[in-house]
């Protein structure tokens, strides 16, 4: 790449932000089990304890530690989004790059299959397979990312379509360049912008997902996930605990969401520097 | 009287070196007739017309016949040679004044060979001496001035003189004319007429074509030694059947022809022959050539091969290792393996269509080997897309294309890489032809990296910056390793030209390559292309809307209207006198002559009329209702009913 990424990312408040953000989330993420100070699963506890000095955030409804909790809670939910997340993009890329280069019939049946994905709704989807089905959290996120990938191909097959036309695709291709070489060398890097957006859109989608299905308690009660935190919490809103237990997963929710979407807008505004006069 | 010359072969004997000089050369002087002899300096052109004279200097060995009227004058003594020259042989040298007696005053000189041929008396002789200098434009007070009073060229007409006093049946004139201005060189060329007229059997030795086309019937194409053409001189610039014979007349300013001057490629060289061990039975008859480094990337040349193989634009495997002979083809003898200048392309009825829209007629193309063909025409006449047709990049809907001999659409379905190598393509929009997201290194080794051809990093790398130096590019690892964004279009633009000419191909096709340069740059660029045309013996199709452009790069042109080629032929006669008024007419738009009278082009009244009928000044009715055919009308094809010529009046 010809732009100097570290130097022009670091003077931008968009990715400092969610950078920092970023770290402290897979610090959480990474190092959840031993940071947290007690087995989220030890109900020894006296159930609904306010904070104190050994439990930061307090005892929940069935006396488990709360930070312990959440530290388990981030981990699932965020690993959760980026794996719908990147299986998704790994999709939308790969139909999109076939679709748009290759034309013709592969075009048709892919985009068809695309059209009728974006018809039906994701989340009746998830909900009924998590109800009937009761798979593992890894199979509804491949599910998702199995309902997500059409916009992302959408927009691939687009950029895709202009591309094939530009003077140094058709210039390769005069010099006998084969499908993958022009796929690989001249169509995947011009789309990076593409990649990142489709990414932070679907990884968003994806943990947002994770917490409502947890939140309806459609997963396995054990498995620890911020929406089944705030569930619970509720329950117990006429108490004075919202803000050492629901504000928590609330705020590790929004702001996991916020630090895809910080950094996905500073990736793309340093790739793309004619975004950089827009975003500011 | 005659002059026969029979397998006359010349070694000169130099030390150890022996150089052939001349190999197997027969020619006929027939009275009346003038054969010019034309070739690069070292053919050996010099030395044939010594041998006639039997003046070659003593280490020359000499093989094959000389006849005078049928009787060898080859082997005579020098007596009997003594009587031949200027009796029945007169000669002039080259160097013009260099050879004459400076102590001398010059009607003595003239006088001389009567003193002694003739046993005149000086006064006799002086008289006859004066009449011929002044038959030569030599006024009586130059009669007795020294050689260095005298200007070249009255130096030049004073050797003539001599020449021809004796009244010889052969003259040979080596350079008559190579230091004579333009006036003195006519008055020159109107006195050899006149001798020629008088029956005299001339031998012209000459550089200068033109001089070629108004004095001599027929010439021959000398190189390193050999014939490689003879022809009637009138077709020295239109039809040129040898490479070689195209490059001389690409090379030579006349006034008639516009391209800028081409020049040949490589360099010339000696021709040593070794002479290998008694033993080796064939050994004595083996010719090494000799090259220069400078001359040739591919070195030694083969002892076997055709001598202009490695400065051929034509050359196949077999030009190096297989002998030729002179082969009659109509009126012209040539020595060459694929019968004089072969087709690189052949379009055969190709059309293409864009949906609806017709871009392309059913229409034949040839492109020939070693030329730059300019496609003109407006916009949307379908110059880009027959360009495209022919680089293989575009599939036309009808009709068949042979490229090197081969079938092209067989070849791209078998094994499209090969067939790419051979095709360079430069866009009209540098910036957009590469990604920017490579560098310069990364687009110039993009097709070696497609092709697989480098086994190397370091290989790579060094036929990058080979192929950057062609193109008068840096070299230094700072601009290898440059973004497009970061140079000027001139730069990209000669990156491209880089990337099309990696692979060493035989065809480029350039589309508008310059229309987005600003004039200085397109110069430079241009300049550069056609250098390179040259020294690479790249076939050029160069797609322009600038018909100035055209005028100034291409050896033909091709002029597309609504996708039909309307007048095809070479470029300086389709510039002098155009035959089409479409032509006519982007000529005078060019020079600003029809500024104001603009029409854009619209459809024919009838579906098959001539696509110009609406903007044609002389359209007739014949011209709504047929679509004339592209006929071969005097060195060029013209598609019109009413053809512009000189005097017709429309």
């Amino acid at each position: 790449m010809h732009i100097d990424i570290r130097q022009a990312v670091s003077r931008d408040p968009w990715f400092v932000v969610g950078f920092s953000l970023g770290l402290i989330f897979s610090i959480m993420t990474l190092l959840g089990p031993p940071l947290a100070p007690f087995d989220p699963w030890d109900i020894s506890f006296t159930p609904l304890s306010p904070p104190s000095a050994r439990h930061f955030l307090g005892i929940n409804d069935g006396g488990q530690d709360i930070f312990s909790e959440l530290l388990f809670a981030v981990r699932n939910t965020l690993t959760f989004g980026l794996i719908s997340g990147l299986v998704a993009l790994a999709l939308g890329v790969l139909i999109g790059l076939a679709a748009g280069w290759f034309r013709g019939f592969v075009d048709m049946i892919l985009m068809r299959i695309a059209d009728v994905l974006l018809a039906i709704p994701a989340i009746m989807i998830l909900i009924l397979t998590a109800a009937l089905f009761r798979p593992s959290p890894w199979v509804l996120a491949l599910i998702l990312s199995g309902m997500m990938w059409p916009t992302i191909s959408k927009a691939i097959r687009a950029q895709t379509l202009s591309l094939r036309e530009s003077l140094h695709v058709r210039a390769a291709a005069q010099i006998g360049g084969g499908n993958w070489y022009i796929i690989r060398r001249h169509l995947m890097p011009e789309m990076f912008p593409l990649y990142l957006i489709g990414f932070a859109a679907k990884a968003r989608i994806a943990m947002f997902m994770e917490a409502a299905l947890a939140f309806l308690g459609l997963f396995d009660p054990s498995r620890k996930s911020l929406g089944m935190m705030i569930g619970y919490a509720l329950k117990y809103y006429y108490m004075d605990i919202w803000w050492n237990w629901l504000l928590p997963p609330i705020a590790c929710l929004s702001l996991l969401i916020m630090t895809v979407t910080f950094l996905a807008i500073s990736l793309e505004k340093v790739l793309d520097p004619r975004l950089k006069e827009a975003l500011g | 009287m005659s002059l026969d010359i029979n397998q006359l072969s010349v070694i000169y004997q130099d030390g150890t070196h022996r150089i052939q000089a001349l190999e197997d050369v027969s020619l006929t002087l027939a009275p009346g007739r003038c054969l010019a002899l034309v070739g690069e300096s070292g053919s050996g052109k010099t030395t044939l017309a010594k041998a006639c004279m039997g003046l070659l200097p003593s280490n020359a060995v000499r093989q094959g016949q000389i006849k005078l009227n049928g009787q060898r004058i080859d082997h005579l003594e020098e007596s009997f040679l003594n009587k031949i020259r200027w009796e029945r042989i007169g000669m002039v040298f080259q160097h013009g004044a260099a050879n004459l007696n400076p102590v001398h005053r010059i009607i003595n000189q003239v006088a001389e060979p009567l003193i002694q041929h003739r046993s005149l008396s000086r006064a006799e002789a002086h008289a006859l001496a004066g009449e011929a200098l002044a038959q030569m434009g030599l006024k009586g007070e130059h009669h007795w001035r020294y050689p260095h009073q005298l200007s070249g060229g009255e130096a030049q007409r004073a050797l003539l003189a001599m020449a021809m006093i004796m009244d010889p049946e052969v003259i040979i004139l080596d350079e008559p004319t190579s230091a004579l201005d333009a006036l003195s060189k006519s008055f020159v060329t109107d006195c050899i007429n006149q001798a020629k007229e008088k029956g005299k059997a001339i031998l012209l030795i000459t550089h200068d074509l033109e001089l070629v086309v108004h004095l001599a019937e027929t010439v021959a194409f000398l190189y390193l030694g050999e014939v490689m053409e003879t022809m009637p001189a009138r077709d020295i610039f239109s039809q040129p059947l040898h490479p070689y014979t195209l490059a001389l007349g690409r090379s030579y300013p006349a006034m008639n022809t516009t391209r800028d001057l081409g020049g040949m490629r490589g360099d010339a060289f000696y021709r040593f022959v070794h002479q290998h061990g008694h033993d080796d039975e064939a050994g004595y008859r083996h010719t090494h050539i000799q090259v220069p480094l400078s001359s040739h990337k591919d070195g030694h040349a083969p002892p076997s091969g055709c001598l202009f193989q490695s400065r051929c634009t034509q050359a196949i495997e077999r030009c190096r290792t297989e002998k030729v002979d002179l082969e009659a083809i109509g009126d012209h003898t040539v020595r060459c393996l694929r019968h004089g200048i072969a087709n690189l392309l052949e379009l055969k009825g190709v059309s293409k269509k864009y949906g609806n829209a017709v871009a392309i007629n059913p229409m034949d193309l040839t492109i020939k080997c070693g030329e730059v063909f300019c496609l003109v025409g407006e916009t949307g006449s379908g110059k880009t897309t027959l360009a495209m047709i022919a680089a293989g990049v575009l599939t036309p809907e009808s009709g068949g294309r042979v490229f090197d001999g081969r079938d092209m659409d067989e070849w791209m379905h078998k094994d499209y890489r090969s067939l790419a190598s051979q095709i360079g393509v430069i866009y009209q929009n540098p910036a957009e032809s590469v990604s920017h997201r490579f560098s310069v290194l990364d687009t110039v080794a993009e097709p070696l990296k497609i092709h697989g051809l480098s086994q190397s990093k370091e290989e790579m790398h060094a036929r990058v910056t080979s192929v950057l130096a062609d193109v008068h590019l840096s070299t230094d690892p700072a601009f290898l390793s440059r973004y497009p964004h970061e140079l000027n279009m001139g730069a990209i633009q000669r990156v491209c030209l880089a990337r099309a000419l990696v692979l060493g191909p035989s065809l480029l096709v350039a589309d508008e390559p310059t229309s987005s340069l600003d004039p200085s740059v397109q110069a430079k660029v241009l300049k550069l292309l056609l250098d390179l045309q040259i020294e690479m013996g790249l076939t050029m199709l160069f797609v322009t809307h600038d018909i100035g452009l055209a005028r100034k790069i291409g050896d033909r042109i091709g002029v597309m209207l609504s996708g039909r080629l309307v007048e095809v032929g070479p470029a300086h006669l389709i510039l002098s006198t155009p035959y089409h008024p479409y032509a006519q007419l982007l000529i005078d738009s060019v020079s600003g002559i029809g500024h104001g009278s603009f029409q854009p082009a619209s459809d024919p009244v009838e579906p098959d009329g001539c696509p110009f009928v609406t903007r044609c000044p002389q359209a007739k009715d014949l011209c709504r209702r047929v679509n004339p055919q592209l006929l071969e009308r005097d060195h060029r094809q013209v598609a019109c009913h009413f053809p512009l010529t000189i005097g017709h009046p429309g």
